[in-house]
């Protein structure tokens, strides 16, 4: 528990002296998709008022799974480089399971911050706008954006130990644009019913369950998706990325 | 006194799993030594002999096929945190945390394994003057020299005060002045009883540290003693390098005389007009002589003669042969 803690605390900090860069990384896609969607577009009347109120815990949820994927992907492609800067945290009275356990841990810290930030900074942006339905359930907000972190940069370490690093502009464009499309950040997974059984392809995505989840803590009148559908979501999700991703971080670190 | 072993690797097997484009490799293939407390032990081989899997089995970041390794009687695959506590490894290629400074490399260290803040922050102090880094405490490892690095990387070794610390191929790369500091800050080390275990390809380097050594090829030891013996092992013990013009192919005549156990040809003498010939010889008396009367005999010129005691290289290229590796 010593390793672990301490490894945290070493990827903490240096994420901490880092935030600066890390903060425009991860707010300057919600706040401008904000500022477009949410100020602009409503004031030109090419969308309708309750767009902004369904974009809002939408785009939370992708800033998470943005921050936490980043998170986890960006140290682990010099972790696992030639350097192999890896070497030494596994060195550490750890087992690797605990070292990749706390890549996972960190990641969620780290998407958990962003969407906690994001949140505000999109408010701010639309103090002045009417028709915005947000009133966040904290006792709701804090466990479920802790869920949501956990499963993005669970999904993180899987992507990072699977793909190789010269892939991972492709990754962009062809895993996580896809998913943010069909991630029913823009409109709520109960509406698609009107796609018939297509609505149950959805739940493929995991970013589904996170906007979902983000939804129901953020804007409560908004109709979402059952609760034990939701958690039954993430902590599945979770659970298999963080399984994957420990099984194949192991194939590539210990040889 | 008996000293007991500190590491014992028996019976060490290491595969690696092939792939559909790669075949499986047998990196390692039975393999066993002890080496005992307080010794400085050598591998030294070519690239490709399985110098760094072994150092990798020992330090668990290679997972073993099979055999079985004991560091201060701890398993290293059963037990391998246990194990992490007792070594200490600096890596062929420089690993520092680029994101943390100097001084924080070895502090986080430290802070892995447990250090309370009062004891990592005084060792960290210590190890930086010991290794003469300290003026660069707060620099970017990156920043560093090679050999400066170097010299992190062993501090950063030694925080948790390791029983044995291993070393893959420390100096390569390094410049002459470098590799001479180096030198001495392991043999100080050493006197000061830590365990050293250290793979190189360099002859001299491997003369002048270890007090015993393996040499490895091909996953195996092909022989294992203290460097001293080794040069000793050479057929005869002493080496007779001859270079002569002949009418008559020398060599069938002169492998036939008492005190040449055994003979090579050095370079590909075909075409060329001048035989270089090295002979396996065990320096009894009139041997030279001999040996010149049969060049003569043979209506041939002696064009070079020389008989030296063989190098520890000697030894190296006549167990690991002269083909190029890799």
């Amino acid at each position: 528990m010593t390793a672990f803690l301490a490894l945290l605390r070493r990827d903490l900090s240096v994420a901490g002296r880092n935030a600066g860069p890390l903060l425009l990384a991860t707010l300057t896609q919600p706040v401008l998709v904000v500022l477009v969607f949410g100020n602009i577009l409503p004031r030109l009347h090419l969308v309708a008022d309750e767009f902004r109120t369904v974009m809002v815990p939408g785009l939370m949820s992708i800033t998470m799974l943005m921050a936490g994927v980043q998170g986890v992907l960006m140290p682990l492609s010099t972790d696992l480089s030639g350097s192999r800067e890896v070497d030494e945290r596994l060195l550490a009275p750890i087992s690797v399971l605990g070292v990749a356990f706390e890549k996972v841990v960190a990641g969620a810290i780290h998407a958990g911050t962003a969407g906690m930030l994001a949140l505000p900074a999109m408010m701010l942006l639309m103090h002045r706008v009417t028709g915005v339905d947000v009133h966040p359930r904290y006792e709701l907000l804090l466990p479920l954006v802790v869920l949501c972190g956990l499963l993005s940069a669970a999904f993180g370490l899987t992507l990072g130990t699977q793909v190789q690093p010269r892939f991972s502009g492709l990754l962009f464009a062809v895993v996580l644009g896809p998913l943010m499309l069909f991630g029913c950040a823009y409109y709520p997974w109960t509406g698609l019913s009107v796609l018939g059984l297509f609505q149950y392809v959805f739940l493929l995505n995991p970013l589904v369950f996170m906007s979902e989840a983000m939804r129901m803590a953020v804007t409560p009148d908004v109709p979402h998706m059952p609760l034990p559908l939701m958690l039954g979501g993430l902590l599945g999700f979770t659970a298999l990325f963080t399984m994957l991703g420990a099984r194949s971080f192991e194939k590539r670190t210990i040889l | 006194m008996t000293v007991s072993p500190v590491l014992c690797v028996e019976n060490l097997v290491k595969t690696y799993a092939g792939s559909r484009k790669a075949p499986p490799v047998e990196a390692v293939r039975g393999l066993s030594f002890s080496v005992e407390a307080g010794e400085f032990f050598g591998l030294l081989g070519p690239n490709g002999a399985g110098k760094s899997t072994t150092l990798g089995c020992i330090t668990t970041l290679v997972r073993l096929t099979g055999g079985r390794i004991l560091v201060d009687g701890v398993d290293v695959g059963k037990r391998p945190i246990e194990a992490r506590r007792r070594i200490a490894v600096v890596p062929q290629v420089r690993n520092l945390d680029r994101d943390l400074s100097v001084r924080e490399v070895l502090t986080y260290h430290g802070r892995y394994f447990g250090l309370p803040a009062e004891e990592r922050e005084a060792r960290a102090d210590r190890l930086l003057r010991e290794m003469q880094v300290a003026d660069k405490a707060d620099a970017k490892p990156l920043t560093l020299s090679g050999g400066m690095q170097q010299r992190v990387m062993i501090a950063r070794a030694l925080i948790h005060d390791p029983k044995v610390l291993l070393l893959d191929e420390p100096t390569t790369g390094l410049d002459p002045q470098a590799r001479r500091q180096l030198w001495d800050t392991l043999r100080e080390l050493h006197a000061r009883g830590l365990t050293v275990i250290l793979t190189t390809h360099y002859m001299e380097e491997a003369d002048r540290l270890c007090q015993r050594l393996a040499i490895v090829d091909h996953g195996r030891i092909l022989n294992l003693d203290t460097p001293a013996s080794l040069k000793k092992s050479l057929p005869g013990g002493h080496i007779l390098d001859l270079w002569a013009r002949s009418e008559a192919p020398l060599l069938p005549r002169l492998s036939k005389l008492p005190g040449v156990l055994r003979t090579e040809t050095l370079a590909d003498a075909s075409g060329a007009d001048v035989e270089r010939l090295r002979l396996f010889v065990d320096a009894r008396d009139g041997l030279l002589d001999r040996v010149l009367h049969e060049v003569r005999e043979g209506g041939g010129e002696v064009r070079h003669i020389s008989l030296t005691q063989p190098s520890l290289e000697d030894v190296y290229i006549h167990l690991t042969g002269r083909e190029l590796r890799e």
